[in-house]
């Protein structure tokens, strides 16, 4: 029923719970390749758990996941061979911080890929050059800004060359004069066609970047639609509210 | 460290020492002879003084009943020394040891009257019948040659003492295994140490039967009272250490035919007269005399090697431990291989480390031959892991989650994501903890002493069994101790300051 080319992530009736707590309550959608997917919520609607449940960092309770085409919620698969084709980028950055910002790049490629040492540092300054931070190379993680170690993040990211990057509030943590820097680096990877789930609360830039938007309330897609639908005709009473709260009036007339 | 504070260290240092001087010196002084012993009729009522397991000890016992209190050592000199302090009244033991320890002491004296006489024979297990025949065979041969004679006047009698120094005939061949004999070198003239090597009357003894039987002799040094354990586990083939056949003996071991007689004597302490030796006389008594100085260094080395490999066992143990419990509380799987692993943690810390060295030498290892080295590294690995665990699994915890969900999230499986994000963080927080825990572990080894192994600890003890002088060989071993636990404290104090400049 969707093994059609292009579709990249299948979600079959998504439901997980916390002890007794419904987070999802059956989520069907798909993200297909060169997607940019934003979801929108209130908070504690469930968008983290949501994209938690796509690597499996969360084990989704009911329902089933395809990447690419292989059930990722079968026990079976090799989770982990996924994942590398599925980066996730952090709220809180997550970079290793015993570890310089180049070999924060590496790890991945040199352990999982077994690229040699010299290809994947070639690359991973390649990558630093691409978002402005090449002269941190040798840098510890604590020596840097947040905006510059979520920049770093997204390399450590891109540098796995995944299909898709889910990114999770990437922006939330940040000092306001550093949003604009890390949304630079996303916006420009959206237009190279990367597939990207994006979780933010940054309404002009979602409506910036996404093909689609999808509004998570209570566990359920409440909405689902073009910037346009979203934005400007909501019909769901609940997305209605949510626009109203959080929306910026100025973004708005944007 | 600066200036300033090795000052301080060098006067805390000088006073301890002479708090301790002047605490020795009272003892001597405040010496009671309460109760004094003239002659057997005396000993209702008296505080007696034994080795622990001994004969003596087993008579004097009946003593206990008359309103005697037995105080049980576990060398004779520990029991000379009580004397001479006025903790006990008077020491019955064997005849032989009595002589040399009155010759060492001017004070102490031998009472005329004796107290018991008795028979030594070697103890041997129940199901070594033919073994037993055997030497029962070669001990008639040694009376009927005069050897046996011969080897007991080489240490006993004025005026036979060395004349007859035993020597392993040239053409033995030895193609008939081992002879492991327990004993407990510390039974002067039966076996004691002298430069290093276990000597006596008992151990000419067993040479000449193993030169006879063709068997190369192994000698095992150990506790008076874990002989007849080790002889009946197998340990050792016989024990030859200056034994009685008594009743409670024979229900647990057997007996070759005795090699000797020997009797049981009262050693009292003449009243009043002490010798004050000076500290330079101590000093070459205790440390240059024999080169005594040697048990010290030769059991630093052995307290290191055991710590060292202890603690690198208890840190590989201890990470795979704390690194299943983790797994086990993140993901909720391997909950079989998590219980195993707190059983062995309840278990390890709720034992005593010493109890469970005996358990891992008599019982586990009991009937194989391993070095004594190796068992102990084990004994205190094993302990050391339980704890070097827990350590660790704070550590682990003590690392952010979202290191833990970025190593996932990029593909590596939980095994990589510990060894290459998690472990090497938590390693970084917990180091002076384990530094703390090797510390620890260090002191603890001074119970080594118990399975035969010669440490610091019983290298001291051991000299001072030998001198009959408490206060410098046990001074020096606890000034050792501190001296090595005062640099590693400073070791690990600077790594901990350079972590935190790093952080
Ligand atoms: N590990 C967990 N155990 C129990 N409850 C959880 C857990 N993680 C999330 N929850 C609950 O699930 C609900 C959804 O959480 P989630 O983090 O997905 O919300 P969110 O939409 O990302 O919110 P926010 O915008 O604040 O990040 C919340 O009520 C939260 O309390
Ligand atoms: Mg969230």
């Amino acid at each position: 029923m969707f093994n059609s080319e292009n579709v990249l992530i299948q979600v079959d009736n998504l439901q997980k719970n916390f002890k007794n707590i419904k987070v999802l309550n059956g989520i069907t959608t798909q993200i297909k390749k060169g997607e940019v997917l934003v979801i929108l919520g209130p908070s504690g609607c469930g968008k983290s758990t949501f994209l938690r449940c796509l690597n499996l960092l969360e084990e989704p309770t009911v329902g089933s996941i395809f990447f690419n085409g292989d059930e990722i919620t079968d026990i079976n698969t090799d989770i982990n061979k996924h994942r590398q084709k599925m980066m996730m980028v952090f709220q809180h950055f997550n970079l290793f911080p015993h570890l310089t910002i180049l070999e924060n790049l590496i790890a991945g490629p040199v352990k999982l890929l077994k690229k040699s040492k010299e290809e994947a540092k070639a690359k991973g300054i390649e990558l630093l050059k691409r978002v402005g931070l090449e002269d941190k190379a040798m840098a510890y993680p604590n020596q840097l800004s947040g905006g510059q170690k979520q920049r770093v993040a997204i390399c450590r990211a891109l540098a796995m060359e995944p299909e898709v990057i889910l990114f999770d509030e990437p922006t939330s943590a940040l000092d306001p004069e550093m949003v604009g820097e890390v949304l630079e680096v996303m916006k420009s990877l959206a237009n190279e066609g990367m597939t990207m789930i994006c979780v933010t609360h940054e309404m002009g830039f979602a409506r910036m970047i996404a093909n689609r938007i999808i509004f998570l309330y209570e566990g359920v897609v409440a909405e689902e639609g073009t910037p346009e639908e979203v934005f400007d005709r909501p019909k769901n009473e609940n997305l209605k509210a949510f626009l109203s709260k959080t929306l910026n009036p100025i973004l708005c007339r944007t | 460290m600066t200036f300033k504070n090795n000052k301080k260290f060098y006067s805390v240092w000088i006073l301890l020492i002479l708090v301790l001087a002047f605490l020795n010196g009272c003892g001597k002084k405040e010496k009671q002879t309460e109760h004094e012993i003239k002659s057997v009729k005396d000993l209702a009522g008296a505080v007696i003084g034994v080795q622990l397991g001994t004969t003596g000890d087993i008579y004097a016992s009946d003593y206990e009943k008359e309103g005697a209190v037995i105080e049980r050592f576990t060398k004779g000199a520990d029991a000379a020394q009580a004397l001479k302090q006025g903790k006990v009244d008077c020491i019955i033991i064997d005849q032989q040891p009595a002589k040399a320890i009155t010759d060492k002491n001017s004070e102490l004296s031998i009472l005329d009257e004796e107290f018991k006489k008795e028979e030594y024979a070697i103890c041997i297990s129940k199901d070594k019948s033919k073994l037993k025949n055997q030497i029962n065979e070669v001990i008639a041969q040694l009376k009927k040659d005069k050897t046996l004679n011969n080897i007991i006047n080489n240490y006993i009698g004025d005026s036979t003492i060395g004349k007859f120094p035993y020597q392993s005939p040239k053409d033995v061949e030895r193609n008939n295994g081992t002879l492991t004999i327990a004993t407990n070198a510390a039974f002067e003239p039966y076996e004691y140490m002298e430069d290093g090597e276990i000597v006596g009357i008992d151990i000419d003894i067993a040479q000449a039967i193993a030169d006879r039987l063709g068997m190369n002799l192994i000698v095992q040094n150990m506790e008076y009272d874990s002989i007849i354990g080790a002889v009946q586990s197998g340990k050792a083939d016989v024990g030859v250490a200056g034994m009685s056949i008594t009743e409670d003996r024979l229900r647990s071991i057997d007996f070759t035919e005795p090699y000797t007689t020997a009797t049981q004597v009262i050693i009292v302490c003449k009243s009043g007269n002490l010798v004050e030796t000076s500290i330079l006389d101590s000093i070459k008594l205790n440390f240059l005399k024999d080169n005594r100085w040697k048990y010290l260094t030769d059991g630093l080395l052995m307290t290191l090697q055991i710590s060292f490999f202890a603690v690198i066992i208890g840190i590989v143990l201890g990470f795979i431990i704390a690194v299943i419990r983790t797994a086990c509380d993140m993901t909720g799987k391997g909950k079989i291989l998590n219980f195993v692993c707190k059983t062995y943690l309840t278990i390890i810390r709720g034992t005593p480390a010493m109890v469970q060295l005996l358990i891992i030498y008599y019982v586990i290892f009991s009937s194989v031959d391993v070095n004594k080295l190796f068992t102990a590294s084990i004994a205190f690995g094993l302990n050391s892991s339980a704890y070097i665990a827990e350590i660790v699994r704070s550590g682990i915890m003590s690392v952010d989650k979202g290191q833990f969900e970025a190593g996932r999230s990029i593909g590596f499986n939980y095994i990589q994501t510990m060894w290459n994000f998690i472990l090497p963080q938590a390693f970084k927080n917990i180091l002076p903890a384990l530094g703390n825990e090797f510390i620890v572990l260090l002191k603890e080894t001074a119970i080594s002493g118990y399975i035969g192994i010669m440490d610091l600890t019983r290298g001291g003890d051991f000299i001072r069994s030998r001198t009959y002088d408490a206060f410098l060989p046990l001074i020096a071993v606890a000034i050792i101790y501190l001296i090595i636990v005062m640099f590693l404290t400073h070791i690990v104090s600077c790594i901990e300051r350079r972590l935190r400049i790093d952080v």
